[in-house]
C-alpha cells in the first residue's frame, strides 16, 4: 500500500513539475536531429520532427492524467447524481433512470466515444464530452444501491423522523456510505479514462497536434515503427505505468476497506 | 422462469428503443444537415435542393425531433440500413463484409482468451497465495493496464517486423489472424484469469463442501458437480463485460493491423462523415450488446435458481 502511494505521488509531481524539469520545449521542431537515438542531449531520442521526446513524455503526462482526472470527476458527478435521484425519487423515477442507464450500457464506450468525438469534430472539449458522457454509468448504479440500502437504515428513519433536515441526512448519513465505494470506482474509472485518452489520441479523435499527449505520441511513432521501435515504446510504458499504478492503488484501497468493514 | 423471461425482454425492448433515440439524437446534434444525411440513407448520393427540401417536409424535420424520430425509425425496425452517403452503394452488403470479418476475429479473441487464462487460473489456485498465484495475479494485474492497441504494435515490432514469423498486415490469409486474435485473446485472458481465480477460491469457501466431503465423495466429483458450477457464475456474467472489450479492441486493432471489419468501416465511416455508414455501426453493436446480455440473464437465472424471479 505504501510503495503504491509513493509511485502515485510520483507520478501526480512529474506532471505537475513536468514543465521545470523537460530539457526541451515539446513543441519546438529540429529537422537537424530528427529520430535520434537515446543520447546524452537527448535521452529518450527524438521524434520525426525532431522533437524531444523525454520533454513530451513529460508534457503529455499533463494532458493525459489532467484530462482523466477532470473526466473522472466529471462522471462521478453525473452518475452520483443519476444513481441518487434514482435511490431517492420513488419508483418511476427509478425505474426510467435505470433504463436508461443500461441504454448507456449498451455502446461499447470506446465505440460510443469514438463516434462522439469523431461526430463532433476531433478535439480536447470533444474528447472530454465524449469519455464523460460514456463513463458515468458504473457511478450510478453504485450510488443507487448505497442509497437504496442506506434510506431503509434504522438510523435515517430516526433522523427523518426527528426532522433532521433534508441535506442534513444527505451530509451525515449518505456521504459517508457513499464515499468508500465511490472512491474504488472512481479509482478504476480514472485508469479508465487514460486509457480512453489514448485510445482516442491514437486514432486521431483525442488531444491534436503538435500537442504532447501520449495515444497522439504513438500515433506519430506508428509510421517510423520500423526504423526507430524505441519511439513507440516510450509513450506506451508511460500509460502502462500510470494504468497500472492506479489499478493497484485502487485495489490496496479496496481491501483497506474490506478488512475494516468486516472488523466493524 | 417464464414471467422472468418475459421482464427480462420488456427491458431489452424499453433498452433498444433507448439507444435509437440516443442515436438518433447524435445524428440529429451533429454538425451538418439531417436532412441531407437522411435524404444520402434512402436514395443514391446525387441529390438536388428540391429532393432535400421534399424529405425535410416529409420526414418532419421541419416539425420536431419526435416527429423525424419515427420516420428515422421505419426502415430500421425493417432492417433497412439505406445507401452510404459516400459511394451511393446500399450499406447492408458492406456492413456484412465487414461483420464477417469482425465477429470471428472477436470469437478467435475470446478463444485465445479462455484457452490462456483457464489453464493458468486453474494452476493458480493449486495453491492460494504461492508462487504461481501470485505470479498469475501479477501478469493478469499488467495486462489489463496495457492498451490493446499498443500491445498490438509490439507484437507487430517482435513477431513480423524483427523475427518475419507472422505477417501483419491485411487479411489475406489464415495467418494474417494469428496476430490480431491474439492480441485479443491477450487482452481479455488478463481480466478472465482474475475472475476464474476469484470464482474458483470463492466456490472453494463454500461452506457445504466439506460436509459433502465428509460424506465420502471424492475430490474429482466434488470439484465438477459443486465447484465448477459456482465458478461458472460470474464466467458468465463476466461474458457480456468481454464482449465491451472485444469490440472496442477489435476496433481499434483492425486498424492497427490494417484488417478490413467494423472498426475500420467505422473510422472510414466518421472521417468521411458517412452517417448512413456510422448508424448502421451504431445501431447493429447496440443490437448486439442488448441481445447478448439478454441471453446471458436468461443463462443466469437457469445456472442459478436462486436469482431472484423479480426485476433486478
Amino acid at each position: 500500500m505504501r510503495s503504491v502511494l509513493f509511485v502515485v505521488i510520483g507520478l501526480v509531481a512529474l506532471a505537475v513539475l513536468g514543465p521545470l524539469l523537460a530539457p526541451y520545449d515539446p513543441t519546438a521542431i529540429d529537422i537537424p536531429n530528427r529520430l535520434s537515438a537515446p543520447s546524452a542531449r537527448f535521452p529518450l531520442g527524438t521524434d520525426a520532427l525532431g522533437r524531444d521526446i523525454l520533454s513530451r513524455l513529460l508534457y503529455g503526462a499533463r494532458w493525459s492524467l489532467g484530462l482523466a482526472f477532470l473526466i473522472s470527476v466529471l462522471s462521478l458527478l453525473i452518475g452520483t447524481s443519476i444513481g441518487l435521484i434514482a435511490a431517492l425519487g420513488g419508483k418511476s423515477a427509478d425505474w426510467l433512470l435505470m433504463r436508461a442507464t443500461d441504454t448507456f450500457l449498451a455502446f461499447p464506450e470506446l465505440v460510443a466515444a469514438v463516434v462522439i468525438a469523431g461526430l463532433m469534430g476531433a478535439g480536447t472539449w470533444s474528447l472530454i464530452f465524449a469519455l464523460s458522457v460514456t463513463g458515468w454509468m458504473r457511478y450510478a448504479r453504485v450510488a443507487r444501491g448505497i442509497g437504496l440500502s442506506v434510506q431503509n437504515q434504522g438510523y435515517v428513519v430516526q433522523a427523518r423522523l426527528a426532522g433532521m433536515p433534508g441535506w442534513s441526512i444527505a451530509r451525515w448519513h449518505f456521504l459517508p456510505s457513499l464515499i468508500p465505494s465511490l472512491t474504488v470506482v472512481w479509482t478504476g474509472m480514472f485508469a479508465r479514462a487514460i486509457l480512453g485518452i489514448s485510445a482516442l489520441g491514437f486514432l486521431g479523435f483525442g488531444v491534436q497536434p503538435p500537442n504532447p499527449e501520449w495515444g497522439a505520441m504513438l500515433l506519430d511513432a506508428r509510421v517510423h515503427m520500423r526504423s526507430t521501435p524505441l519511439q513507440m515504446i516510450w509513450p506506451g510504458m508511460a500509460v502502462v505505468t500510470c494504468v497500472l499504478t492506479i489499478n493497484l492503488a485502487g485495489d490496496a484501497l479496496r481491501d483497506a476497506l474490506a478488512k475494516q468493514s468486516s472488523h466493524e | 422462469m417464464i414471467k422472468a423471461i418475459g421482464a427480462l425482454l420488456l427491458r431489452a425492448a424499453v433498452v433498444l428503443l433507448g439507444t435509437a433515440i440516443l442515436t438518433f439524437a447524435l445524428l440529429w446534434n451533429a454538425p451538418g444537415d439531417p436532412a441531407q444525411t437522411i435524404a444520402m440513407a434512402r436514395f443514391d448520393a446525387l441529390l438536388t435542393d428540391d429532393v432535400i427540401d421534399q424529405i425535410r417536409d416529409e420526414v418532419g424535420l421541419n416539425t420536431n425531433f419526435w416527429h423525424a424520430f419515427r420516420a428515422w425509425l421505419g426502415p430500421l425496425l425493417r432492417f433497412d440500413f439505406g445507401y452510404s452517403a459516400v459511394t451511393g452503394r446500399p450499406v447492408w452488403p458492406d456492413l456484412w463484409t465487414a461483420m464477417t470479418y469482425t465477429f470471428p476475429l472477436a470469437l478467435a479473441g475470446l478463444a485465445s482468451g479462455l484457452a490462456l487464462s483457464l489453464p493458468l487460473a486453474i494452476l493458480a489456485t493449486k495453491r492460494p497465495g504461492g508462487l504461481l498465484d501470485r505470479t498469475s495475479v501479477a501478469i493478469a494485474s499488467l495486462g489489463a493496464a496495457i492498451p490493446a492497441y499498443w500491445l498490438g504494435l509490439l507484437l507487430i515490432l517482435l513477431l513480423a517486423v524483427q523475427l518475419g514469423w507472422l505477417p501483419a498486415m491485411g487479411a489475406r490469409t489464415p495467418a494474417h489472424a494469428i496476430l490480431p486474435a491474439v492480441t485479443l485473446g491477450l487482452g481479455v485472458a488478463a481480466s478472465l484469469t482474475r475472475i476464474i481465480r476469484s470464482g474458483i477460491l470463492e466456490a472453494r469457501g463454500q461452506p457445504f463442501l466439506p460436509a459433502i466431503r465428509r460424506r465420502g465423495v471424492d475430490g474429482r466429483a466434488v470439484a465438477r458437480d459443486h465447484i465448477a458450477p459456482h465458478a461458472a457464475i460470474p464466467v458468465v456474467t463476466v461474458f457480456g463485460l468481454e464482449l465491451a472489450f472485444l469490440l472496442e479492441g477489435a476496433v481499434l486493432i483492425e486498424v492497427i493491423f490494417g484488417r478490413p471489419g467494423l472498426g475500420t468501416f467505422l473510422v472510414q465511416a466518421i472521417l468521411s462523415r458517412d452517417f448512413p455508414h456510422v448508424q448502421a455501426v451504431v445501431v447493429l453493436t447496440a443490437l448486439v450488446f442488448v441481445v447478448v446480455n439478454l441471453a446471458i440473464d436468461i443463462i443466469y437465472r437457469a445456472i442459478d435458481p436462486r436469482i431472484g424471479t423479480e426485476d433486478a
